[in-house]
C-alpha cells in the first residue's frame, strides 16, 4: 500500500513536467489573457495601458519575458508570472502571440 | 465671395490640423528609430519589437523606463537618454497611430 502511494505521489510530482509540452502556447497563455486580452486595460502605479502583444515578434517576447525573470525589467506581476515559466513555455507563448492577426 | 470665405476657412482648418502636430513631429523624429524598428514601426528584423499600433502611454512608459535606467537594454538606453519629454510624446503618438499590433483574443 505504502509503495503504491509512494509511486502515485511520485507520478503526480513528475507528470506536470513530463506532459508540459503537450500544452500549446494558447493554453499556456491563459494567465496572460487576464490582462493582455482586455482592450485598454490599465496598469496601475504608474498608469499606462497593458501592451498589445498580438503580432509581436516572438524573439522580442522571449527576450522580454527573460528580462522580467532576471530583473532587467522591473514589474512585480510580470516578474511573478515570468518566473514560473520554463524556456519551453516562453517559446510556446511567444510563438502563439506572434501568430495572432498575421 | 461667399465661396472664397468658405474655401479659405477650410484651408485654415486643414493647415491648423496638420502643421506641426505631435504626429508630424514624431514622424520626423522617428528616422533614427526606423533603422531597427522599420519606417512605420513594423520592424522586419525580428529581434526588434513592433511598435506600430501599440498604446501611446505604454510607449511613453517604455521610453521613460529606458531613459531612467529602470529598464536595461544597452541600445535603447543610449537612444532614450537623448530624448526630451516632448520627443517621447511625439514618437509615441506617431507609432501608436500606425497599423500593426493587435490585442490577443480571450482564449
Amino acid at each position: 500500500m505504502k509503495a503504491i502511494l509512494k509511486s502515485l505521489t511520485l507520478l503526480l510530482l513528475i507528470s506536470p513536467s513530463v506532459f508540459a509540452d503537450d500544452y500549446t502556447g494558447k493554453e499556456k497563455s491563459e494567465t496572460c489573457v487576464g490582462c493582455h486580452a482586455i482592450e485598454g486595460y490599465n496598469n496601475t502605479y504608474p498608469t499606462y495601458k497593458v501592451p498589445k502583444l498580438g503580432g509581436q515578434h516572438a524573439d522580442y517576447i522571449i527576450s522580454a519575458l527573460k528580462s522580467y525573470q532576471n530583473g532587467d525589467r522591473k514589474h512585480q506581476t510580470m516578474h511573478a508570472n515570468a518566473s514560473g515559466l520554463s524556456d519551453q513555455d516562453i517559446k510556446d507563448i511567444a510563438t502563439y502571440f506572434e501568430s495572432i492577426g498575421q | 465671395m461667399k465661396y472664397l470665405v468658405i474655401i479659405s476657412f477650410m484651408l485654415s482648418i486643414s493647415s491648423f490640423a496638420t502643421a506641426d502636430s505631435s504626429y508630424d513631429r514624431g514622424k520626423e523624429k522617428s528616422v533614427t528609430c526606423s533603422a531597427c524598428h522599420g519606417a512605420d514601426g513594423n520592424s522586419n528584423n525580428k529581434m526588434y519589437p513592433r511598435l506600430s499600433g501599440q498604446y501611446k502611454n505604454y510607449l511613453i512608459h517604455a521610453l521613460n523606463s529606458y531613459k531612467s535606467g529602470e529598464r536595461k537594454k544597452a541600445i535603447m538606453s543610449g537612444f532614450a537618454a537623448g530624448l526630451t519629454d516632448q520627443d517621447i510624446i511625439d514618437l509615441s503618438t506617431y507609432y501608436s497611430k500606425q497599423k500593426g499590433l493587435n490585442i490577443i483574443p480571450k482564449n
